[in-house]
């Protein structure tokens, strides 16, 4: 036994081990930190370069790439409000604010904190309750799948921080968009107009990309550019006076702070990891399920979306919880939770290692290793990112005009090259049009994401069940877990009624 | 005198570099320019990993730098279409399974013709399996044939998407054994899987790989492969044939080069290919990687590629109707 101890942490504890996931750490940040780059485009990559290392630092660095990506992604949320990874889309909703606030650095040493601390919170599950936690996901068939997507779109109404009706409408055109392209079942083309390149559906990262980014940066441009705007440059400039007085005493980072999310930083966590062990669910959407249900259980929602770092917390636990546990069904079914676990799958099995229920008997060794290792990569991540972020930090406050043309460059850049995909490019752009036709006119973006992530696989879990089921509706109603969460669905609805009317009575 | 001299030095320097620079245009295949692997799906899946370990071991033989370039748009479209676009000269080569190449052209309308691809050189083919969990009922095909004529559509097969590599041969068995079942699509391999594992379902379609470990844990059962001998990974496994189903349809990974590309680069890329994929290195990377590569030529490719697109034609001619 002390052999085998002494083995793991001599392979966890070599020299290239710990250099290769501190590289992957810092490719992770870096690739997070670009939007249109995202953690799973930069394993893909340098997948091929893991055959020839050894498997702990191919893991280790494959490993140390997500993690990073997964906080990577806050940085320009927080600095430009546009989100580096789609993980990172509800981490805008107060994380920018907060930086116009003048706590950039709250926000995000906030957001690094929550990271580690949820990924943390998902790998320790990993390592010791993989088992069980992996047969529990197992009972979510397509009829527990639809009644959690259900329930998702209801958090739509949590999210929505301005006029509801206009959040609703926002889900409804990322619902629609979410139906163009090939149906999921019968593979019928649906709404591409005879356009090839449709027939695969809209892209999820060029269609995030542009409603964030390309409608952001191109505001800021025309702003900085229309002579006619004269008011907004003025305004602009007392803004960017405000940065440049932006006082680091009134931005200081402390343990209370830490302790007044934490409550956030734990709803997000606990989300992030169920949402993450189950199959084909997602890290954005973990990210705005935590978002929403910290709002719902703050003692504050009404700062939600004026930048409270609660609402930086809870997103950020939440996307980096995945971490850990999209690789639990993976290591004990062999079935991979999200494309970045598919990633990690390859990769295992490229080094003899097949994931699946006899993964960790026959490969005691290793994998106890590669355990080690995931656990220190996460202080990896967080020394690494703290010595980053005044780095970073320092990149928020440069003038608009270089900063802009450069991040929408490498925006086009990152999109072109997750698929080698001119179309996707398109995509971009029109989504940018989109999304500054939306901002214009107040329309939240969230739940346009959230519509558009949860549309087609509430389709397909919905038809898949009816097939089950042989086409009785009453299927979708025979199991206990999916009928738990009709009920909170009904449960949140006259919640929000009642929320709702007790405020008119307050307003007359 | 000196400075005449210098001239004409430099001259004639210029001028074989110049002569060099003709004959690298004209070079030799493949001198030119590095060479492009295209694959209609994403990094990481079977057919990207398949096309690396070809692509690793090819560029050291060929002399020749290698790029493996997904291109998963437009369910593959894209890829296809750049292929098509390029210049016919053995530079940009596609790497598929039949799924985007034939299943599509044959069910939709696509920018190509069948007869526009030469089929270069198998990598590997990857056998559909049929499998059921292990406290299932259903012990074997003679079970599962039986309850199904029973009560037809009464057992639920979870496949791939629809008319993927595992469906067609799901979609030929029932046609061959007289029967019918309730088929749930689903977006691959592992979510068929789950299904299975998590009772949603009684049957699941798939490849070996995706099941391996599960089946050597005991928690779940192959019933039988869809190819002409059985599998290596499997070898306990009877294959639809033995047991007497004409169900023989192995998904191929192959390299197609577009028409037009001269004959002698065909034959160049074919040798060295398959000197790559016979070298030990390449056995080395595929037996970590779960891949089991069967480096077939020109000849027995095309066999196989115009087989597979009369078997599809025959099984979807039923399905559209």
């Amino acid at each position: 036994m002390d052999g085998l101890i002494m083995q793991i942490l001599e392979g966890a504890f070599a020299l290239p081990v710990i250099l290769y996931t501190t590289v992957g750490i810092f490719l992770g940040i870096t690739v997070g930190a670009i939007p249109g780059l995202s953690g799973d485009m930069a394993i893909a990559l340098l997948l091929p370069l893991t055959y020839k290392v050894s498997p702990a630092a191919a893991l280790g660095m494959l490993m140390g790439i997500y993690k990073g990506s997964m906080f990577g992604g806050s940085i320009s949320a927080i600095s430009f409000g546009v989100p580096g990874t789609p993980a990172a889309a509800a981490t805008v909703e107060d994380g920018y604010p907060a930086k116009l606030g003048g706590h950039p650095k709250q926000a995000m040493l906030t957001a690094l904190y929550s990271s580690v601390t949820g990924d943390l919170i998902s790998t320790l599950l990993l390592v010791f309750v993989a088992v069980p936690m992996a047969k529990a996901a197992l009972h979510f068939g397509p009829v527990e799948f639809f009644a959690l997507y259900v329930f998702a779109l209801m958090m739509i109404s949590l999210l929505v921080v301005g006029e509801m009706k206009k959040g609703i409408a926002a889900a409804a055109i990322g619902l629609f968009i979410g139906t163009i392209g090939m149906d999921p079942m019968m593979g019928s083309i649906r709404l591409t107009f005879g356009i090839s390149s449709l027939r695969g559906g809209i892209p999820l990262i060029p269609l995030l990309v542009g409603v964030f980014a390309v409608s952001e940066l191109m505001i800021q441009f025309g702003k900085e550019c229309s002579a006619r705007s004269e008011k907004r440059v003025a305004e602009d400039a007392a803004k960017a006076a405000e940065l440049t007085d932006y006082d680091p005493t009134k931005d200081r980072m402390s343990l209370k702070i830490y302790w007044s999310t934490f409550k956030a930083t734990l709803i997000g966590s606990g989300m992030g990891t169920f949402i993450g062990a189950l199959p084909g669910a997602g890290s954005s959407l973990a990210a705005y399920m935590s978002y929403g249900l910290a709002r719902k259980m703050s003692r504050r929602p009404e700062e939600f979306g004026k930048g409270t770092l609660e609402g930086v917390a809870a997103p950020e636990a939440g996307n980096s919880a995945t971490a850990g546990a999209s690789l639990i069904p993976l290591f004990a079914f062999g079935i991979p939770g999200s494309a970045t676990a598919a990633l990690f799958g390859a990769a295992l099995i490229m080094q003899g290692i097949n994931p699946g229920p006899m993964m960790i008997e026959e490969n005691k060794v290793i994998i106890y290793t590669l355990f080690v290792i995931i656990i220190y990569a996460t202080f990896i991540n967080l020394f690494l990112s703290y010595g980053l972020i005044p780095l970073y930090a320092k990149l928020a406050r440069i003038k608009a005009c270089y900063l802009v043309p450069t991040v929408f460059a490498l925006a086009l850049l990152g999109t072109f090259a997750s698929r080698n995909s001119l179309f996707d490019v398109w995509v971009l752009l029109a989504a940018g049009v989109l999304g500054i036709y939306l901002r214009k006119n107040e329309f939240p973006l969230g739940p346009l994401v959230l519509g558009f992530i949860v549309g087609p696989g509430a389709e397909k879990a919905l038809r898949q069940a009816l097939l089950m089921g042989r086409g009785e509706w009453t299927f979708l109603l025979k199991s206990p877990i999916a009928l738990s969460f009709y009920a909170l669905c009904i449960l949140s609805l006259l919640l929000i009624h009642f929320s709702v009317k007790k405020k008119l009575v307050e307003e007359d | 005198m000196m400075t005449q001299k210098k001239a004409l030095l430099v001259a004639a320097v210029l001028l074989m570099a110049f002569s060099f620079g003709t004959i690298a245009e004209g070079a030799e295949f493949p001198k030119a320019k590095q060479i492009r692997m295209v694959v209609p799906y994403g990094a990481g899946g079977g057919v990207d990993i398949s096309t690396r370990i070809l692509a690793t071991h090819a560029q050291d033989i060929l002399g020749q730098r290698i790029d493996v370039v997904c291109m998963p748009a437009a369910g593959g479209q894209e890829g296809i279409n750049f292929v098509l676009q390029q210049p016919r000269d053995g530079y940009t080569l596609l790497v598929t399974d039949y799924g985007p190449l034939v299943t599509t052209a044959l069910t939709e309308e696509v920018n190509y013709d069948l007869t526009d691809w030469v089929p270069l050189v198998q990598i590997t083919e990857v056998v559909p399996t049929f499998f059921v969990l292990s406290e299932s009922p259903l012990k074997d095909v003679a079970d599962w044939v039986k309850t199904a004529k029973d009560k037809p559509e009464s057992l639920t097969v979870a496949h791939g998407r629809h008319l993927s590599v595992p469906h067609l041969p799901l979609i030929l068995f029932e046609k061959t054994a007289g029967l019918k079942n309730t088929h749930v699509p689903t977006t691959g391999g592992s979510e068929a899987l789950a299904f299975v594992l998590g009772k949603k379902v009684d049957v699941g379609a798939s490849v070996p790989s995706t099941i391996a470990s599960t089946v050597k844990a005991g928690t779940v059962r192959p019933l039988a492969v869809c190819s002409l001998e059985r599998v290596a990974t499997l070898p306990e496994t009877p294959t639809m044939k033995e047991l007497g189903y004409d169900v023989v349809l192995p998904a191929w990974y192959t390299v197609f080069a577009p028409k037009g590309v001269p004959e002698e680069t065909l034959r160049v890329l074919e040798e060295k290919f398959i000197e790559a994929l016979n070298s030990d290195g390449a056995k080395e990377m595929a037996a970590k990687s779960n891949v089991l590569l069967t480096p077939y030529g020109r000849d027995k490719t095309a066999g196989l590629y115009e087989g597979t697109i009369s078997s599809l034609k025959t099984i979807l001619s039923d399905v559209t109707k």
